[in-house]
């Protein structure tokens, strides 16, 4: 087991650049997921950190060495596909045995009916079989071992994939929306299973999905990817609090992250629908920003609040309220989330007043990018002279 | 419906029995012409087979089966199923192969596939009469360009390299049809030709139905060469193609008879060496108007295409079925 | 590409065995008897003039040509006279050898009545195929009724037989009924493709009953909803089957040798070019060769044109 350093990497395919520089440390042992809307090019990465796509330019190292050159089957890496990928004609017991047969057995051994016969075939044909049971237990797949996966189900078939993956025991598993095929109910269940066998196995997962919930219960730390690049790699709870740009914001959490538009005057105070608030950003000059409000940041607030308007739509999920309001002079509606409590205050059409703690806005500039540098108090007069 | 069904019996009954009449109504020309066109033949050949009948007698004695008899005892009939048998068995194997092979290579380029796959397809298009008579000019042993460009080959390495050559140009070459040592296999060389283009093309759309993810993840379990990558992945998806393909290419190499009527109208070639079972009915049946042993040599020809499509039937639901 | 050159190489090779005989065919039906016979000339041929030997002697003088040819050449013996008008006749019958072929081709034989022919032919063959196995393929789809099972397993049942193989008790039906040697014959043991059944019948399959059962609510009979309605949703698995069922027909060659006989109006385009064969001398190559082209030429145009359909209708039986 070792870690793994992807350097620079970057992929064209024709005009279109995929991926524009790409760089990645990621730590022996840890759960990494790749996230990003389809079409941002995780995939892409990972068939390169696989071998099964050569990159354009940048380096990969497994274990400190590099691997530019050495073809997929010659970098132990394994690899759970999003179809599964299993060999249709081959039994459960066979599909998970292919991986060890071609790396243990030489090509004479392998021969369809000769095989059987060949030197020291016995024994290595008891060991792998020892193998293939002791993955095939651990996933509780045992009975279905004389299957074909046509006669499985979907929740079967996926775990017959990752038990072809580890059975092997690679340096990495890489795994490719393994869940996507999956229903609803199932995925949530097979998501604590694959954080528990991470956490049994001990190995390296790069996990690929551009469903940010999978990757915020399940990682170590989360890669952000848009347009082929990371935009942030950190642990989830910093992704979800402390995004570098406002598409990380916005794309992490659910329901989305409300952006409302902010003046920001010369001496920097931000004055949100006229109203001054709260915060201060210096030195960056006039112009329009924008603030991250999440749904839990706002609060109900009486007469005074800055924001003001209506319910239009709102969803009970029991344990929680998302009400979305119209505001005046907002462009559109801002979600947020209420205490089952204030349901009687929160009928459609009812007029809202809506506050939230200035600590917990996140300020965007008008290039995306986060404003760090904000200060959550009014400046005194005197301050300003 | 179900409601429907039961608190309105009349008319869900009527409007059933009219359903019924109709279905009838619309199978009955198909259902008529199929046993008309396809099943009473079979019986009257059935029949005939067991009589010594000729078209233009008044009646026909019962012969058991002497005719059964005599395809198994004559000669003629051992060189018919000699002849048939080395052709299909040629034929077959080769053509899908061939075809296979053209797939495989095809299906691996990134450019001109659509060339090399319309080139390959032209000979299954072309009338099989006209091409087998392009052939036999081909294969004049003089003015052919068969032996032309074999020529061509006198007088230098080749010669060393291949005894055939040096044997040819020291004395002539082959005259290839007129010659019952390569009749047959010229007809086989001509089946296959025709032949392997559509097999071709079948292998190709299996191809395509092969998921791609398959090859990714033979690849991620160490199988390095295109080899093993073909054995694990591509072969066993084929299988269904296969078994199609193998059985349609021995239904069609039974009933070859253009090419041999063509090169050959008298007698099946040099020495019946190319005296297949569609010549022999053509031969005994109509021209000598023989009908008895015509109909014995169609009620074999019959069991043997059965029982092909029986065999493939079979597989498909068994072996191959992934499910 | 450069890494992919071996894989060109064995294709090409295939290329060149496989077009071969198209190159020969072609090119033979360009080029004089000379060129043939010495394998000269390239694909075109030289194109050089040559003489229509037949034309010449037919009309090589007689007597009283000589006497009507007086006038023209006065004073002149009848030796040269004859000699002068043979050389006429000569220019007369002279021309290009592509011509030659391809008017040899049409002169000599009926060509164009083949043809006819085996338009006719197929295109009887085909629609009678589809107004016989479209009702039923409908109702084997669509429709319950009793017995639909039994008949589909003898759809099924039949498809093992190879109408081929049971030429010879056809013929002797057809020739019992005295309908040898007739446009009937040639046509009617194809009107009925059970694999046209099968083929439509999976098909219907996938239309929506929603489909049917509105075009009832619009009071259409049952007849009525196979024409009006599943007619034209079938049109694209029609069209293949229409290539497969015409290409099949317009070069098969063993049914009409057996039924057609000496007639020369009914020969199909394969049955002509066989008796042009039959009847051919060593110089006649040229000829020959333009009536074969003339004959591959329409279905092979018709394949380059429409490609994918063609590849499809003709690969249908794989479909299932």
């Amino acid at each position: 087991m070792a870690g793994l350093k992807i350097e620079n990497i970057t992929k064209r395919f024709g005009e279109t650049d995929v991926l524009k520089g790409v760089s990645l440390d990621i730590a022996d042992g840890e759960f990494l997921s790749l996230v990003g809307p389809s079409g941002c090019g995780k995939s892409t990465l990972l068939r390169i950190i696989a071998g099964l796509e050569e990159q354009s330019s940048g380096e990969i190292y497994i274990g400190g060495a590099p691997v530019a050159g050495r073809r997929a089957a010659d970098r132990n890496l394994s690899m759970v596909f999003q179809s599964y990928a299993l060999y249709p004609h081959l039994s459960v017991a066979e599909n998970i045995a292919v991986p060890l047969k071609m790396r243990r057995l030489s090509p004479l051994q392998r021969l369809p009916v000769l095989g059987r016969f060949m030197p020291g075939m016995r024994h290595q044909a008891a060991e792998i079989g020892t193998e293939i049971t002791h993955a095939a237990k651990m996933l509780e797949i045992a009975h279905l071992l004389d299957r074909k996966p046509g006669q499985l189900s979907g929740g079967q078939r996926q775990r017959v994939a990752l038990g072809r993956a580890l059975v092997r025991d690679p340096t990495a598993f890489l795994l490719d929306e393994p869940l996507s095929n999956l229903d609803a109910k199932l995925r949530v269940q097979t998501r604590a299973e694959i954080a528990q066998l991470h956490r049994r196995l001990e190995a390296t997962f790069i996990y690929v999905t551009h469903d940010q919930v999978e990757a915020m219960t399940m990682s170590d730390r989360i890669a952000v990817m848009m347009g082929g690049r990371i935009l942030q790699c950190a642990a989830p709870d910093v992704v979800y609090d402390d995004p570098d740009t406002i598409e990380v914001a916005e794309f992490i959490g659910s329901p989305k992250i409300n952006i409302v538009p902010v003046e920001v005057a010369e001496t920097g105070e931000i004055c949100l629908l006229d109203r001054k608030l709260d915060l201060l950003a210096q030195g960056r000059g006039k112009g329009v920003m924008s603030l991250g409000l999440r749904p839990e940041a706002l609060r109900l607030a009486g007469e005074d609040a800055p924001i003001k308007g209506h319910v239009v739509h709102s969803e009970n999920l029991g344990a929680e309220l998302f009400v979305q309001i119209d505001a005046a002079g907002l462009g559109h509606p801002l979600t947020f989330r209420a205490a089952p409590r204030d349901r009687q205050a929160l009928a459609l059409g009812a007029p809202v007043g809506l506050a939230f703690d200035a600590a917990q806005a996140l300020l965007f500039g008008a290039d995306g990018l986060r404003v760090r540098d904000v200060r959550h108090h009014l400046p005194t007069q005197a301050e300003v002279a | 419906m179900a409601l429907a069904e039961t608190t309105l019996p009349k008319p869900t009954a009527s409007a059933a029995s009219q359903e019924r009449r109709a279905a009838w109504f619309l199978t009955a020309p198909a259902l008529a012409l199929m046993v008309l066109i396809l099943l009473v033949p079979v019986v009257i050949a059935g029949v005939l087979s067991f009589t010594n009948y000729s078209l233009g007698n008044s009646g026909f004695d019962w012969v058991g089966i002497k005719n059964y008899d005599r395809l198994f005892t004559r000669s003629t009939y051992e060189k018919m199923f000699i002849a048939t048998f080395t052709y299909v068995v040629t034929v077959v194997p080769i053509s899908v192969g061939l075809g296979l092979g053209a797939a495989l290579l095809i299906n691996s380029l990134g450019r001109f596939r659509e060339i090399y796959k319309t080139i390959y397809f032209l000979p299954v298009m072309a009338t099989l009469l006209a091409m087998a008579i392009a052939w036999e000019f081909m294969l004049h042993p003089t003015i052919g360009m068969v032996n032309r460009t074999l020529e061509m080959g006198c007088g230098t390495f080749v010669e060393s390299l291949w005894p055939f050559m040096a044997e040819s140009c020291a004395g002539r070459f082959p005259v290839w049809l007129g010659d019952k040592r390569y009749a047959i296999w010229v007809i086989s060389f001509i089946g296959i030709w025709q032949g392997f283009g559509f097999n071709m093309v079948l292998y190709l759309a299996g191809l395509t139905s092969v998921h791609r993810e398959l090859y990714h993840a033979a690849e991620m379990d160490g199988a390095k060469s295109a080899w093993e990558r073909f054995r694990l992945v591509t072969w066993p998806a084929l299988g269904p193609t296969t078994v199609f393909v193998v059985t349609i290419s021995c239904i069609r190499a039974f009933q070859v008879f253009d090419t041999i009527e063509a090169f050959w109208p008298q007698g099946g070639g040099p020495n019946k060496s190319t005296y297949v079972m569609m010549f022999a009915i053509f031969e005994k049946g109509v021209q000598q108007n023989l009908i008895g042993i015509g109909s014995a040599i169609t009620m074999l020809f019959l069991v043997f295409v059965m029982f092909l499509t029986l065999i493939q039937r079979w597989l498909v639901e068994r072996k191959v079925h992934y499910g | 590409m450069t890494r992919d050159w071996w894989k060109h190489l064995i294709l090409i090779l295939g290329v060149i065995v496989v077009i071969a005989p198209f190159y020969m065919m072609v090119s033979y039906s360009f080029k004089s008897p000379g060129e043939i016979d010495r394998g000269e000339g390239g694909f075109f041929g030289r194109q050089e003039m040559m003489v229509d030997e037949r034309c010449v002697k037919l009309r090589d003088p007689s007597r009283d040509d000589i006497a009507a040819a007086m006038d023209r050449f006065p004073g002149q013996t009848d030796a040269a006279i004859r000699t002068a008008l043979v050389a006429e006749a000569e220019a007369d019958c002279s021309m290009r050898p592509v011509v030659f072929n391809y008017s040899k081709a049409f002169t000599e034989a009926p060509l164009l009545r083949y043809l006819l022919n085996g338009v006719i032919v197929t295109a009887s063959i085909f629609l009678i195929q589809v107004v016989v196995a479209l009702p039923a393929a409908y109702a084997l789809a669509k429709l319950k009724f009793w017995g639909r099972e039994t008949v589909f397993g003898l759809v099924l049942f039949c498809l093992l037989i190879p109408v081929h193989a049971i030429a010879l008790p056809l013929y002797i039906m057809l020739t019992k009924l005295g309908l040898t040697n007739s446009y009937a014959a040639l046509v009617v043991p194809w009107t009925i493709s059970v694999f046209g059944i099968f083929l439509m019948r999976q098909f219907f399959m996938t239309v929506p009953d929603d489909l049917i059962d509105a075009a009832r609510m619009d009071g259409m009979s049952e007849l009525a909803i196979v024409w009006r309605v599943m007619l034209p949703t079938a049109v694209p698995a029609l069209m293949a089957f229409a290539i497969f069922s015409v290409v099949a027909h317009w070069n098969d060659y063993f049914w009409p040798r057996i039924v057609i006989s000496g007639n020369r109006d009914l020969f199909t385009p394969p049955l002509g070019l066989r008796e042009f064969k039959g009847d051919a001398d060593g110089s006649f190559f040229g000829p020959m060769m333009a009536t074969a082209t003339v004959i591959v030429t329409p279905l092979i145009v018709a394949f380059l044109i429409a490609q994918k359909r063609f590849i499809e209708g003709i690969t249908l039986s794989g479909m299932k």
